[in-house]
Parts: C-alpha cells; structure tokens; sequence
C-alpha cells in the first residue's frame, strides 16, 4: 500500500481544505452579477430583514444559492471518490454507470410533460429516480449471468448510457414544443443550481449529511478492493457484494446531485483525485476531502458561472469543465513531472 | 378588434382570387430572400407548402390560404390550416412528404434543420424555396411584402404590410416618453437560469415598440442570470406563457423582491404573439402597449425613472 497506510486523519490538511471551501463559499457569495464587496456583504447579514434591495438579494437569492452549489458539489466529490473506489480506476466517474443518461430522461419529462405537479420538486424527483434507476438498470443488465466483473459493469454501463442518451433525444424532440422548450432541456443538461427555498436547502443539507453517514462505513471495503479481490476476500469482505452495495449508494450519491444541480460535469472525476495527492488513498479521510474539494470547486464556478459574462448566466457544467479540465491537467503534469 | 381588422385584411379582396392580380404581374419573377439568395419563381405558384407556424401565418394573411397544400405539425393557426397535409415536424421534416403534395413554393425559415434538410434536395427537384429571416418587426412585414412578390400577390403583400405598419404607427405615436422597462421571460427556468428576450431579436423590438424598453440590455445568451433579472428590478416582467407557470416562477426564492412581482405588474403575454414572428404580432405590440401605458399613467414618473437610468433604449 502507499506510503500514506498509517496516517490518521492528518487534521491540518483538513483545516486547510475547510479554509480553502470558506474562501471558496466567500468567492460565491462575493462574485455574481454584480460584485459586492465583502464590507458589503457584512452589511447584508447585519441587515438581513431591511429593505434594501442589494441586502435582500444577497441573502434571499445568493446565499442559499451559493450553499446549494457547494453541496451538490460536496456530493459529486463523495459519489466521484466511491466510484473510482469501486472500479479502481482513476478514470471512473460518478456518471459512469448511465446515472447522467436516466437523469436527463426524468428531467426531460419534467420540464417538457405538463404533468400538473409543482414544477421544481417534480424536476428533482424525477432526476433522482432517472440517476438511480439507470444504476439499477446496468447493475440488472450485468449481474444477469452471475457475478458481473469490473469489465462487465463498465460495458454494461457504456451500453445503457448510449441506450438512454438515444431514449432522452427522441423525448427531447418529440415532446418539445416548437419555439423555447428544448433551450430549457439543453440548459440543464449542462448543469446549473437553482436556488432552493428553505425548505430545498435544508433537505439538500440533509442528503448531503446523509450521503456522507452511508458513504463513509464503505471506506474499510473500498481500501480493501484497492487491494484487489483476493487479499479482500482474505479480509473477509466478499468483494462482489460489496461492490454491488458501494455502486448503489454511490449511484444515490449522485443523484441526489443531480437532482439539484442537473449534469455538472467533471468535479465527481477531478475531486477525488485532488483529494487523494492531498491526502493519501485511505477512504476514510478520501470522502470527507472529496466532499470538501467538490464543494469548493463548484462554489467557484457557479460563482464565475454567475459573473463572467452579466448579466447572461453560463451553464454551470460548462465552467466546470473549463475551469477544472486546464486546472486539472497543471496538477497532472506537475505530478506527472515529480 | 385587432384580429377582427387582421380578418378583415385577410378577406379583402386584393387581387380576386389567385388567378388576376398573378396575371397582370409579368412572370417569370426573380425575387433576393431573407439570406441574399437570388430566386427565379416560373410561375405564380399554386401549391405553396409554408414550413413553421410563422411562414403560415404569413401566408395566410395574404389570403393564401387556398394554395397551400402542407404544414408541419406546429402550424395551428389560422383554423384554416390545421386540416392540410403534414410535411414533418417534431422530429424534422420529410423530403418525401413535402415532394408528394408536388410544391411549386416552399417557404422555410432557418431554424430546426429546414434550411439544411430541404434547400438542397427540393432546388435538385426544381422547387423554388425562399428563406425569411426575422431580425425584427420590420423584417417581419417585409417578408409579407417578399411572399407577395413570390406568389403574384404583389399588391396584397403590401397592402398587408402597410395596414400593419399603420397599426404600428399609431402604437408609435401614443407612447409616452417616459418608457416603463420589461424584462420578459420566454420559457419557465429549468435550472435556475432564465430565458430572456434578448433586445437585439424581434421579440425584443416588439417589447420597444410597444412602449418600453429593456432593463437588460447587454445579453450575450438568452439566459440570463436570474439575480441579474432581479437587481435590474423592472417596471413591469413579462412572462411569455402560462398563468400557473408564471405562479410557480413568483414562488422560487428571490423573485419576490421584484417591484414588478410585488405591485402587480407580472404579466403573461401570449406566446403565438410574441414568439411566432407572424401578422399577430401586431395584436401582440397593441395589447402591450395599452397595458404599458397604464403603467405609465398609474405610476407617474417615479416607477419608470427608478429603474437604471444609465440603460435607457434609443
């Protein structure tokens, strides 16, 4: 195992990451349409309940907007790490198993089928259940003949995503209407957090607790599948079953996500990998930093998202993938180069 | 009355039918369409096929109506058409739906692939097809007067386009100086971005026309930040769409903070106005504008001075 074996969990790295998701969450709430300063931004907690427009703005439409970014992306980071956990593979992320696909397929039908439901609880339940259902679809397809292997599962996965994402183009073209309707899809495909009401938050806050209360007694096996099936067996962990369970709750990680945040794409790939040169491989310290790295990260770019262009809005999921591929590839080639 | 005086001008009996007003215009016609291309029409065409609700609409208000033998499937207005052959749409449109009704005129329009999918196979069948764009109001009644002169209805087409332009005029000339400022939104937020109608789209300067002008006026996209909609804090916000929609926008966090949400001025306007660059546009910019100048005569000078002085529209 690496170097890292021993360690406990390294409590000033995580003061760090937790600095470094404060000075993130600070960049949310400052950048935007327009920029406040932070002298601003004290004067809007202090007046929380006045009149004036700028105060009630940042508080009512930013803030709870900024701390949904920051836990949607705290869940692609934990759902990132249980994924390439599971398939060993660096390359693994969270969308791998057809979540993206069935996801787009629920909101398709959200936002184009008038359903009579209130609009924004449907769009997130239906997400959910298309993220989830799509994992359970390939896990079903795989696991027909027995035991399905890593290799089995990926392809599975590759066939079921082709087979929703063809699923989702057909809804997309024959249930839009002919003028705005299909922009509204193409949005949220590419990601975007809307700002939740209280109530919106403080569920999300709880599936973001409770994703890392499912998520982190996964941390022994997945240590142990890293060790390869044979020592893991040796450990006692019988490794199919473990992956089968490790890809659910990893699948409902993520499509909690998805629910609030749409496709974002590329933090779930980036922030586990961040999160292992920061601090080791060991999954119990692995989630949690995945968790902040993630909520840093996408609390930057719903920010920049928010401000670069005002008074448009930039799809979330593009920034992501802007801003974390160049910054992403500077890490690799540094490691790379040690 | 505006839908009455569009009927009027449907039925009035500009050229006596197909047949005269053709006859006295010598053929062949060579017409430039939207994009520039340079059109020779043989004869005055009898078998028109209009792709999209708009280019219909078009069409029909020149009293075509008669001579046209297939729309796609969103073409739903006038009554009239909705019974003609389909050629396509949802899912694009069929070279070989459009080729059975034997067109001698395809109308189309640069949006959902019809420009790519169709140009190309019907001028190899020897279909004349004319492209209209729809920068603007302006170039929505030029392509009354460029149909005209497609199909012999030279006369209709400008008799059309002027009575509209009159409507537009007298709109233009009952406009206060001081213009309230809109915001509209063309499609329900799906994940926390909002839709816009940019000013710089025919949408856009049928809102001008109409009597306001934009308190967003720098859009690069349609989407728009929705903390940018709510810190320009319009006059009055439009919503293109329904009433329950526009509800369920009213409860999302922060736009509550609206002036336009808090004082009753969150409109829906009708999409088929707004949205199809057609003839009933026009009804559009009259509604608008009658209820805009209610808000300039409700709220005096201080509702529509407050809202960002520095981006008033010429």
């Amino acid at each position: 195992m690496t170097p890292q074996t021993g360690r406990r969990l390294q409590p000033r790295r995580f003061l760090l990451l937790a600095l470094v998701l404060a000075g993130a969450l600070l960049f949310g709430l400052v950048a935007g349409h327009e920029w406040a300063s932070p002298a601003r931004l004290a004067r809007a907690f202090a007046n929380s309940g006045g009149h004036d427009m700028t105060s009630q703005l940042l508080m009512v439409w930013r803030l709870p907007r900024v701390l949904a970014a920051a836990m949607v992306g705290a869940l692609l980071g934990v759902g990132g790490a249980i994924f390439q956990g599971v398939f060993r593979n660096p390359l693994a992320e969270p969308y791998l198993l057809g979540a993206s696909g069935g996801a787009a397929i629920g909101a398709t039908i959200a936002l184009l089928v008038p359903l009579g439901l209130p609009g924004g609880p449907v769009l997130a339940a239906l997400s959910f259940l298309g993220a989830w259902g799509a994992t359970w679809l390939v896990l079903g397809a795989a696991g027909l003949q027995g035991r399905p292997d890593t290799a089995g599962l990926l392809l599975a996965g590759v066939a079921v995503a082709a087979m929703l994402g063809a699923v989702r183009s057909f809804l997309m073209l024959a249930l839009s209407d002919d003028t705005v309707n299909l922009q509204v899809v193409l949005s949220w495909t590419l990601g975007g957090v809307q700002t939740p009401d209280a109530g919106g938050l403080a569920i999300l806050a709880l599936l973001t607790a409770g994703a890392l209360a499912v998520s982190l007694p996964l941390a022994r096996g997945l240590d142990l599948l890293g060790l390869g099936d044979d020592q893991a067996f040796a450990f006692g962990l019988d490794p199919a079953r473990f992956e089968r369970r490790a890809v659910l709750v990893g699948a409902a990680v993520v499509a909690a996500a998805v629910a609030f945040g749409g496709l974002v794409a590329f933090v779930g790939l980036i922030a586990p990998h961040i999160g292992r040169w920061l601090i080791g491989p060991r999954h119990r310290a692995l989630l949690p930093a995945s968790a902040l790295i993630g909520a840093a990260l996408v609390a930057v770019c719903d920010g920049v998202a928010r401000a670069a262009l005002p008074p448009a809005e930039i799809p979330l999921g593009l920034v992501t993938a802007l801003i974390g591929g160049p910054f992403f590839l500077i890490l690799l080639m540094r490691r790379l180069r040690a | 009355m505006p839908l009455l005086l569009a009927a009027m001008a449907w039925l009035a009996p500009g050229a006596g039918g197909a047949g005269a007003a053709a006859a006295r215009q010598p053929w062949p016609v060579q017409v430039t369409d939207g994009i520039g291309r340079q059109i020779a029409i043989a004869r005055p065409p009898q078998r028109i096929i209009p792709i999209f609700a708009s280019n219909a609409e078009l069409a029909a208000a020149l009293g075509l109506s008669d001579r046209i033998v297939g729309v796609e499937a969103y073409t739903r207005f006038p009554p009239e058409l909705t019974s003609k052959p389909q050629i396509g749409g949802r899912l694009g449109f069929s070279v070989d739906a459009i080729a059975a009704q034997r067109p001698d005129l395809l109308i189309v329009t640069p949006a959902r692939q019809a420009m790519h999918q169709l140009i190309d196979p019907m001028t190899r069948l020897g279909v004349p097809v004319i492209v209209l764009l729809a920068r603007d109001v302006g170039e929505v009644l030029g392509n009354l007067r460029l149909i005209g002169q497609a199909t012999g209805e030279a006369a209709k087409g400008e008799a059309v386009a002027a009575a509209l332009q009159a409507r537009l005029d007298k709109v233009a000339a009952m406009t206060p100086a001081r213009r309230p400022s809109l915001v509209m939104l063309t499609g329900r937020p799906g994940n926390g971005l909002a839709l816009i109608a940019r000013a710089d789209t025919y949408t856009g300067d049928a809102m001008v026309r109409a009597g306001g002008r934009h308190a967003l006026v720098r859009s690069v996209v349609a989407q728009a930040s929705p903390e940018a909609v709510i810190a320009a804090d319009p006059d009055v916000l439009l919503f293109a769409g329904r009433g329950e929609d526009l509800e369920a926008l009213k409860a999302q966090p922060g736009w509550k903070l609206l002036r336009a949400v808090r004082e009753g001025r969150a409109w829906t306007v009708t999409r088929a106005e707004f949205l199809i660059p057609g003839p009933r546009t026009v009804d559009g910019i009259e509604k608008l504008a009658a209820r805009l100048r209610g808000v300039t005569m409700e709220g005096g000078q201080a509702g529509a001075a407050a809202a960002n002085p520095g981006q008033d529209q010429p």
